[in-house]
């Protein structure tokens, strides 16, 4: 009697149970997709944990080359503020602008920083030639200076730069045929570890060095200007290389370190979605287990 | 004045490198090896023309070249 008049309701129920179960099911997939996101993003904090601390103990060697490379640049820079040499003004020659920057991206925004100077300088005054050392720049700039570009370098970064790179670079930049009034260098200066400006250093040209007002204090032979203005290119280079490299890792460093955190925010907030999902599904379960007893006892 | 390696057609750095090497290489066992990574170099080097790529070249053959040929013009 009562089975008959129950069935309709024990009908609309197994209705209602069935329109769960899809439902029931999204919330199993759920379930399974989080657990698959969670140890995807761990994997990924992971990673960049392993990263950040490549990065730092690269740092610690970046700096003491750096350091170590300043007074390169510093010693052949103190003739230059001896002698007070100045870059020339010549209207009509152009200005090569040699960016040192590296092949390896994953570290913030050095590489754009200074795409993005190089960018805003050429507006002001377009007769510049632009040689790129690293890839990271040169695909930057190509985009939108392609026609300046004259030289790029790629191979920079792996390691320390070495005094035989910036030898290498300077030999293959004095040997363009372009006759430059001015060689600026862009690198990154390392102000400290979390901040860094794209700054220039001047390279002067012979009849720089040969103009500058002091210069009587030193005697210089002619035929060895051209060697003084060698070496010091390679010197600022040199420097450049290695103080863009340290900012380069410890900007990677930062990077890494940001990464780990947000990974570390997004597990604790996938944790917390994915306990709460499996305590629904199971009470879920619960009450249907209840409502069937309670169900098959009442018939 | 007149040097002999400016006559031969190398840059001061190449004379530089040279002399370097030298000096690396003499130095004994233990500390060549850690020397001799400070001068090692293996950059490539494209030309670029009219906005596009040239191609990819060995900076170091491509500056070896550049001093013979420089040499040879000198002589």
């Amino acid at each position: 009697m009562f089975t008959k008049v129950a069935r309709p309701a024990l009908k609309a129920g197994q209705a209602v149970a069935s329109a769960r179960l899809p439902v029931n099911a999204a919330s199993y997939a759920t379930l399974r997709e989080i657990e698959g996101r969670l140890k995807s993003i761990r994997n990924i904090e992971k990673i960049t944990k392993t990263m950040k601390i490549v990065a730092s103990t690269k740092l610690t060697r970046a700096q003491k080359a750096m350091t170590e490379s300043r007074s390169y640049g510093q010693a052949s820079n103190e003739v230059f503020e001896k002698a007070e040499t100045k870059p020339l003004e010549t209207e009509g020659k152009k200005t090569l602008i040699i960016v040192c920057s590296s092949d390896k991206g994953l570290c913030g925004g050095i590489h754009s920083g200074m795409s993005r100077w190089v960018r805003r300088q050429l507006q002001d005054k377009p007769n510049v030639d632009l040689a790129i050392v690293g890839e990271k720049c040169k695909s930057q700039l190509s985009r939108s200076n392609a026609r300046q570009i004259v030289l790029s370098f790629a191979g920079i970064g792996k390691d320390i730069p070495t005094f035989a790179d910036a030898s290498a670079i300077a030999d293959q930049i004095s040997l363009l045929p372009g006759d430059y009034a001015s060689v600026q260098i862009l690198y990154n200066k390392f102000l400290n570890a979390q901040t860094y400006e794209p700054t220039v250093v001047d390279a002067y040209s012979e009849e720089a060095i040969a103009a500058s007002a002091n210069f009587a204090a030193y005697e210089i032979d002619d035929s060895v200007l051209p060697n003084l203005r060698e070496y010091s290119l390679t010197n600022s280079l040199f420097w450049a290389l290695a103080e863009g490299h340290a900012c380069e890792q410890s900007a990677r460093r930062n990077a890494m370190e940001n990464a780990s955190k947000n990974a570390g925010e997004m597990i604790t907030k996938f944790q917390i979605l994915f306990n709460r999902t499996r305590q629904a599904v199971i009470t879920n379960e619960l009450v249907e287990i209840i409502t069937g007893a309670t169900a098959s006892e009442e018939s | 004045m007149a040097f002999a390696w400016k006559a031969a057609g190398l840059t001061y750095n190449r004379y530089l490198a040279v002399a370097a090497r030298v000096v690396r290489r003499s130095l004994k066992d233990d500390k060549r090896l850690a020397a001799e990574k400070r001068g090692e170099m293996d950059l490539r080097f494209a030309k670029w023309e009219n906005g596009k790529q040239g191609e990819n070249k060995n900076l170091a053959q491509a500056n070896e070249a550049a001093i013979s040929e420089q040499g040879q013009q000198g002589q």
